[in-house]
């Protein structure tokens, strides 16, 4: 196992969080049945919380202990976990999987590809343009034809 | 005499061959494309070969079966994502093994050895099949539930940072598995009144999720990295080296017959024990294990090439499947008119050792396109980190959504990749979070099972556990593998072993 004995950025805070989480998970488990018994449908979520409440309390001691080299700083949590190019990537999968059931796989998959590895790639407009329309071909030949999936064909052209 | 010539049918029957090589070439790429999984595929393929007849749906079958499970194992090698959950453990040192341009030399090595540990798995099947399926006969509630317990523990020892992250991941990976539907009193569990919610999460969509979208997110941090070209120079492995790890090859792949062969637990713990052993066993390995250790790859690959003939032998004799595959299988044979269980083999004898054949044929072409294909299946790792990040996410929301033809699974998946992307940063390890999410419902209703079976009485219920041979070794197994993760303990030991 890797032990990084550096302090990530935001980790005391998350580790934290999971405590709260995991606490969350537990009262939510107990909604289920309470303390009726040992076989009811609540009984394994309440264990599962419950090993997950005694493990992150474990996590969070743990990050006590290791050396802050930063402290925390709103601004380099963000820079960590959410990268401008993480941001931007993340935003266009949104738009794509909501514009999936409006206006079909085959369309908003092409788009998003096209988006995509123009803004990853950089190699310009026109090999972006083949390599969409020939992985959205071929995605659709071995998905549609070969395994006959039902693609979504979209709301909006019906 | 008969049996031969039922053995040898599919060897005769060009077309019958024909379907096999397709069904194992096929195999191979369907284990190996992120979104696309073995189950996925054949319950699709059951939907359109119901109309054949049963030797053709079972050759094509058979064959995406043994090429699937291989398969998972290549993408596990040179891209870090495990095909399958049963690849999880090979990516552990194989990845780091491509990272050192020993790519072509990995899949070479796990082409030979997942070869010897099918043969090793059909030729159980076929020798030991009353013997093995006694025994797995006689586990209950108790120790499934002890078996699916120690299934998600295990990959909590044996990736992350710590025990206690490994073990948050997989009670995560259980919660998320709860979500829908008790199947035992059909109450809700953590569905907030939403129809989608219902019928639980995908354990396919979870994975999706967590390995294809986290592992595109996670590439985006390196994109402007120049791509490292996994280097295939050599692919037929040295007769050395076959020699060398030959015993250990054999051991894994008996422990794979033996777990597949208990209904549940499939290629996946089959490959997780068979690292953990080879881990525990190797006394001397050239590179620790985690770093690109040989043992470190040939363990699972060969384990859980050879659970597929142990998963075959509850499904034969008893009619219970050895994992999701041969139970998408059990439904294939209803369909065309045959009873898997006790009266399979002494009705159908012919059935029997057509499956047998077939599996031994699926897995010679296992070997042949295992060994010949490399080089152009790895240009798909050389292509750009820009076309190749938006292709997994196209093709992680296209698995997801074939699953049930629902949208909303393509939302879930990412929505996963997105939580298990934050996770990953910081520190923690995906692959407990999926076999909680596998394994959860069985622990569940095997824990109540027993439960039941000792009247809910929680003493009664330890003196069972503690009490039963079985139960009682896979206990002390349990506490083994938890007490050397913890430091107090591990210390301890030392301790007293020094005096």
């Amino acid at each position: 196992m890797n032990n990084s004995k550096k302090l990530r950025p935001g980790e005391k805070v998350f580790s934290f969080i999971l405590i709260i989480f995991s606490a969350i998970l537990f009262l939510e488990s107990y909604r289920i049945s309470g303390f009726k018994g040992l076989t009811t449908s609540g009984a394994m979520p309440m264990f599962a919380s419950t090993l997950m409440f005694i493990s992150s309390i474990f996590i969070f001691l743990k990050t006590l202990k290791k050396d802050p080299k930063t402290k925390f700083n709103l601004v380099n949590v963000i820079q960590y976990l959410l990268p401008k190019q993480l941001i931007f990537f993340s935003a266009l999968i949104l738009v794509y999987v909501l514009a999936i059931p409006y206006f079909g796989f085959t369309l908003c998959s092409g788009i998003f590809l096209i988006i995509s590895i123009l803004t990853l790639w950089n190699k310009g407009v026109l090999w972006s343009l083949t390599v969409s329309i020939f992985s959205v071909t071929l995605i659709y030949f071995l998905f549609r034809i070969v395994f006959q999936v039902i693609l979504p064909s979209g709301s909006f052209w019906s | 005499m008969e049996g031969l010539i039922y053995f040898t049918t599919a060897w005769l029957d060009p077309y019958l061959m024909l379907l096999t090589a397709i069904g194992t070439f096929a195999g191979i790429y369907v284990g190996a494309i992120p979104g696309l999984s073995v189950t996925m595929t054949v319950s699709i393929l059951i939907s359109f070969t119901f109309k054949w007849d049963v030797n053709d749906a079972l050759a094509l079958i058979a064959g995406i079966y043994v090429g699937g499970v291989y398969g998972g194992g290549r993408t596990a090698i040179l891209l870090n994502i495990p095909g399958a959950p049963s690849a999880i453990a090979t990516a552990f040192d194989g990845y780091p093994l491509a990272k050192k341009g020993l790519a072509g030399e990995a899949i070479g090595l796990t082409t030979v050895m997942s070869f010897i540990g099918g043969m090793v798995g059909i030729l159980t099947l076929a020798i030991a099949a009353p013997i093995i399926s006694d025994f797995a006969i006689k586990f209950t509630s108790r120790e499934y539930m002890l078996l699916g317990i120690i299934g998600v523990l295990l990959i909590g020892t044996l990736s992350g940072e710590s025990f206690a992250k490994g073990a948050l991941a997989g009670a995560l990976g259980v919660m998320i598995g709860m979500i829908g539907l008790d199947p035992m009193t059909a109450k809700a569990r953590f569905t907030y009144g939403s129809i989608n919610l219902m019928g639980g999460v995908p354990y396919i969509v979870a994975m999706i999720g967590f390995f294809g979208v986290t592992e595109a997110l996670v590439q985006l941090d390196n994109l402007k990295l120049p791509y490292v070209k996994q280097k295939i120079s050599k692919i037929i492995p040295n007769w050395s080296d076959v020699k060398k790890y030959f015993k250990l090859a054999l051991k894994s792949s008996g422990l794979g017959t033996l777990i597949g062969a208990l209904p549940g637990t499939g290629g996946d713990i089959a490959a997780l024990i068979a690292y953990d052993q080879a881990k525990r066993t190797t006394k001397n390995p050239e590179v620790p294990f985690g770093s690109g250790a040989k043992e470190g790859i040939i363990a699972p690959e060969t384990a859980n090439n050879s659970a597929i003939g142990g998963a075959f032998i509850p499904m034969l004799t008893l009619g219970i499947p050895g994992d999701a595959v041969t139970a998408i299988i059990i439904g294939a044979l209803y369909i065309h008119g045959l009873k898997p269980g006790p009266l399979l083999l002494t009705e159908t004898p012919h059935l029997f050792w057509f499956i047998v054949g077939n599996l031994t044929l699926a897995n010679i072409f296992l070997l042949i396109f295992g060994l010949t294909g490399v080089r152009i299946f790895t240009k798909i790792v050389e292509c750009p980190k820009g076309i190749l990040i938006p292709l997994i996410i196209v093709l992680s929301s296209i698995g997801a959504y074939a699953i049930q033809n629902n949208p909303i699974h393509i939302a879930w998946a990412l929505g996963f990749g997105i939580f298990g992307y934050i996770l990953r940063k910081y520190g923690f390890a995906v692959g407990p979070i999926i076999l909680g999410v596998i394994l959860g419902p069985m622990i569940d209703s095997n824990y109540r099972r027993a439960m039941l079976g000792a009247d809910q009485n929680i003493g009664q219920f330890f003196i069972d556990l503690i009490t039963n041979p079985i139960s009682c070794v896979l206990i002390i197994f349990l506490l083994i593998m938890i007490g050397s993760q913890i430091t107090f303990v591990k210390d301890r030991v030392s301790k007293l072993f020094q005096k």
